[in-house]
């Protein structure tokens, strides 16, 4: 490679480097050769006036890798990765439809984010696309229709998944190719749920920020804020009082908790098991009260700030929260027995959505999916934040890969949450909640990511010294996930489909941001 | 004969929920509705799968671009009389995404709405309300379009 | 021409369509209560006392929507596939002995078992042309699966419902039903439990619930119906399911006979019915709540390979047990 590349210092906090457009292939080839493992976490495109820079980050052994590269504008190209990455599909797609960059030898560059009817060439995320009047052309224009669904060709059928599905709580589509019962092949299109979120967090201050990217997900909203504030947080090079990375490392966990047993009840609703649905969700209630009290809402907690959290954690409610978690244990107790004994959940879910250890490493996908899979991966060990450094727990693997492990592993995850959440509030220092920090960021760019429920969340934030962000990336652990979508549902029965997909717990809403 | 209608329409009001373009915030709080401790099958309320077996239609989300068409397409598919319920800040008005530029600012851009149930996200009970405050409201006017 | 108003009260009102309409929307309610509480609820609540008007809320509300029939449909079996199932149903229901007597007056006959298990047969076969007829994908899977399950059970079925026959020595179900000094549930207790099993399948009812798998196939069959015809496919599931309670009644429970104590005997027949019917609905719906969903092909796989040879085994037990045994027993 020798001088196409140059080594840069460390601008982000983990090591960058900086390569010619040409030599990216290259640098990740070398980077396989180090580690066959490493995957891609997410590709951010930064418009740099003259050109469109592209910051490929790869994770390898737990560490952020990031590969700097720019294209020009006029005619931003660059050679597809996804042939030696699988996993890089989607990430290109989406450089696709918000630069505008063109990935030559991409199996199937279509549209990702942006709906249908979008204009051509208009790149909502390049500082000068004229959005508004570029829509305001295209209302009087005719829509283009959408591409129409393949031909039945022979016994093959297209059965189309969403967007109004009762399976899916939110707006996806997926189109299946099936022969008799047997899937074929699967086409995700997402989109539906993207309300341009990045674009929006560049026209509002850091502190509007954080209510803005909470409400990427509601299910997840904590683990939103805590990366984002803890991005800015880095670039300030400020570091928050103990008690407020505890209390963070609380609410974040009780968010845990309430998403994966949100998870559990649903995948209940799936296989046409009510009844666990019913008392899973009814178990939940207690978690939607203690945070709640915590925090003040139910849902989106609104915790975090830049420099803390907003509320003090009182003395008087810690022993509630203490009771609650020992009545949960209980019942995780007798949950686990019935995943364990009750033989039609088991006909419906073992060896179901089958996803080889081989296939969750080549696809780099995240969170329970990887660890389902025997993949022990997990940002609260490998790069911790927050307390989780001080607080022992165990990451939670199974090997068998199907969907019974993905869904096992999310109810053994709920009792060491139990365990952190008591490990805290015993262990919890006292001090200050909470450091007052300047209105106007310095200029400066970080990365970070932290262990959501559903896997990694990513985060890159880019600072000019003024009070608004230059640039806010977001990359949401069931991104990352797409492609095992496919691959788990391609050969198997259309019946297994709803009941694997939600065994990989997806969330759209935080796909599309 | 009518009066046998209207009742049976007030006690059972079967929904649909539709997601369009919502954080799932209101979604969890509407499947609650079902769940042990709100459980609004008491009303008679039940979750339908299919837009043609509904009543209500149940709506989270500032609408994007590519859910409108849908949206407006489910509307249509529902028999009448039917009603519409916006759910949440964005439903009602785009919320915290208004102004965003693949998002239409609120359900009433796409489908007439009969009830507007403010929240980030409202809590079940607010849900409950609103729906029970719609029923209501049913017994002194007519609903939108033929009756 | 003479009318028979006895003959009109009969079909129309007592034991005929109007009871069987009540009794189903109140095996409906009952349904409903029993899997709220199962699933920790309360349930239809507010209408009526305790809910129990929800039902016929349900269906009036129904009756009352616009009629809609899509564009692609085949309008004529789309309009007339739901009424025609329905009926098929309540007439197969008219063979049962209910007080004592079939409701339709002296209409039982020698094979009359057989002729009522084909007419449920139709009206399920109805319902798959519904399905066939909306031109809708879903609709179609649906009304597939409504078929495959419904034919692939009904062999272990009629094997099953002949256990009975055989031990009575008619295939009249009213004589069937007369002749049980001890209910055949004790005496062939195996074919009882068999025929509940198969029973759970042919009503598509959980772990058997397929065909109305929403997460996957959304209304199934009902997809693209609303109104009026949606409200004649769910009564066809609901007097499908207490037809099939009323079946097992008759079969195995002894019918609508059990002690008379004073006054008119087909008023205690009637009670004595009713009775056995209820508990059966429960201990179906109660089974309903505890399992969860089998896919088609574990459906199907557990049709041919266990219930068919298990119900072979189980005509044969009981040829063998009623040859030897019985006469024992006498």
């Amino acid at each position: 490679m020798g001088k196409r590349v140059q080594i840069q210092q460390a601008h982000l906090g983990k090591a960058s480097i900086q390569v010619k457009a040409d030599a990216t292939k290259d640098a990740v080839k070398a980077l396989l050769e180090a580690n066959k493992n490493a995957g891609i976490v997410a590709l951010t495109g930064l418009d740099l006036d003259k050109k469109i820079g592209l910051m490929y980050h790869m994770c390898t052994n737990g560490v952020i890798v990031t590969i700097r590269t720019e294209v020009p504008k006029k005619k931003p190209k660059i050679a597809t990765i996804s042939d030696i990455i699988p996993g890089a599909q989607f990430h290109e797609r989406e450089a696709a439809d918000l630069f505008g960059v063109t990935f030559e030898g991409h199996p199937n560059p279509a549209r990702l984010v942006l709906p249908d009817n979008w204009p051509e060439n208009l790149y909502p995320l390049r500082k000068d696309a004229k959005i508004d009047e570029a829509l305001a052309k295209n209302e009087t224009a005719p829509s283009k229709a959408e591409p129409a669904p393949a031909q039945n060709e022979g016994d093959l059928v297209n059965i189309i998944i969403g967007p109004q599905h009762p399976a899916l709580l939110e707006p996806e589509k997926f189109s299946l190719t099936v022969d008799g019962e047997i899937v074929k092949h699967v086409e995700p299109r997402i989109g539906y749920v993207h309300r341009g979120i990045e674009k929006a967090a560049e026209q509002r201050t850091y502190l509007q920020d954080v209510y803005l990217v909470e409400r990427i997900c509601g299910i997840c909203n904590s683990c939103h804020a805590a990366c984002f504030v803890e991005t800015v947080e880095e670039i300030l090079g400020f570091d928050v009082p103990l008690r407020a990375k505890y209390i963070r490392t609380i609410i974040l966990e009780l968010n845990r908790l309430h998403s994966h047993m949100l998870l559990l009840g649903h995948a209940g609703l799936e296989i046409g098991y009510e009844t666990l649905f019913q008392y899973m969700w009814r178990d939940r209630e207690p978690i939607m009260d203690l945070t709640e009290m915590l925090t003040g809402n139910r849902v989106i907690s609104s915790a975090m700030t830049v420099g803390g959290v907003r509320r003090d954690l009182q003395e008087k409610d810690v022993p509630k929260i203490k009771t609650q978690m020992v009545t949960l244990k209980k019942k995780m107790d007798f949950y686990h027995k019935l995943f364990e004994n009750e033989p039609s959940f088991k006909m419906r879910t073992k060896n179901v959505g089958v996803l080889s250890k081989e296939d969750a490493l080549k696809l780099c996908v995240v969170g329970p999916v990887a660890r389902g899979s025997g993949v022990a991966i997990d940002v609260r060990k490998d790069e911790p934040y927050e307390a989780y450094g001080e607080i022992p727990f165990n990451i939670i693997t199974r090997d068998e890969g199907d969907s019974w492990a993905r869904l096992m592993v999310r109810l053994d995850e709920v009792v060491e949450s139990i365990n952190i959440i008591d490990y805290a509030l015993d262990h919890m220092p006292s001090g200050p909640f909470r450091i007052k920090v300047p209105r106007v960021v310095a200029a400066g760019e970080a990365v970070n990511h932290v262990e959501a429920p559903r896997g990694e969340l990513f985060y890159y934030v880019k600072s000019q010294g003024t009070a608004y962000p230059e640039r806010v990336k977001v990359r949401t652990p069931t991104f990352a996930n797409i492609p095992a979508f496919i691959t788990i549902a391609e050969g198997g029965n259309i019946a297994d489909v709803p009941p694997s997909f939600v065994s990989l717990d997806p969330c759209f809403s935080c796909t599309d941001r | 004969m009518s009066k046998l209608a209207m009742w049976a329409r007030l006690k059972s009001p079967w929904v649909l929920h539709f997601n369009s373009g919502a954080c799932n915030g209101c979604d969890i709080e509407v499947i609650a509705l079902l769940t042990p401790r709100y459980d609004v099958e008491r009303f008679g309320i039940k979750l339908e799968g299919s837009p043609r077996h509904a009543d209500v239609l149940l709506t989270t989300g500032a609408v994007t671009k590519q859910c409108a068409e849908r949206l407006k397409r489910i509307y249509d598919q529902m028999p009448e009389p039917k009603f519409v319920v916006a759910i949440g800040a964005c439903a009602c008005s785009g919320g915290v995404f208004k102004g965003n530029y693949n998002v239409l600012d609120g359900v009433d851009n796409v489908i007439p709405v009969n009830a507007y149930i403010p929240g980030c996200p409202p809590k079940p009970e607010a849900i409950i309300d609103g729906v029970v405050k719609l029923l209501n409201s049913l017994k002194e006017a007519k609903p939108n379009g033929k009756q | 021409m003479v009318i028979d108003l006895w003959f009109i009260f009969r079909v129309l009102v007592f034991p005929g369509f109007t009871f069987i309409f009540f009794f189903t929307m109140f095996c409906d309610w009952i349904e409903r209560k029993i899997e709220a509480r199962m699933q920790n609820r309360v349930g239809p609540a507010f209408t009526g006392p305790g809910g129990i008007l929800q039902p016929f809320a349900d269906v009036i509300k129904l009756l009352t929507k616009e009629d809609i029939v899509p564009a692609g449909a085949k309008r004529k079996v789309f309009k007339l596939a739901p009424i025609l199932a329905f009926s098929f149903v309540v007439f197969a229901f008219s063979f049962l002995p209910i007080d004592g007597a079939a409701v339709i007056p002296n209409s039982s006959f020698a094979g009359d078992l057989i002729f009522v298990m084909a007419l449920i047969t139709i009206a399920n076969f109805f319902l798959f042309l519904s399905g066939w007829a909306s031109a809708n994908p879903y609709g179609d899977i649906g009304a597939t699966r409504v078929l495959t399950q419904f034919l692939g059970y009904d062999i272990p079925l009629i094997l099953l419902a002949l256990t009975p026959a055989f031990i009575a020595g008619s295939l009249s179900i009213t004589v069937i039903a007369a002749n049980q000094y001890l209910p055949f549930a004790l005496l062939a207790p195996w074919a009882f439990v068999l025929f509940i099993v198969t029973l759970q399948a042919e009503l598509e009812k959980d772990p058997f619930d397929i065909p109305h798998a929403e997460s996957e196939v959304v209304g199934g069959l009902e997809t693209e119906f609303g109104g009026g015809k949606l409200a004649f496919l769910r009564l066809t599931r609901d007097v499908q399911i207490v037809f099939g309670a009323a079946l097992v009644v008759e079969l195995f429970l002894g019918g609508p006979y059990g002690p008379v104590f004073f006054g008119l005997p087909e008023f205690w027949y009637f009670l004595w019915f009713v009775l056995k019917l209820l508990a059966v609905v429960v201990i179906t719906e109660y089974v309903t709540c505890l399992f969860a969903r089998l896919r088609i092909d574990q459906v199907l796989s557990a049709n041919w390979k266990v219930l068919l040879p298990l119900s072979v085994l189980s005509l044969a037990l009981t040829v063998a047990v009623a040859t030897w045994i019985y006469p024992l027993m006498v």
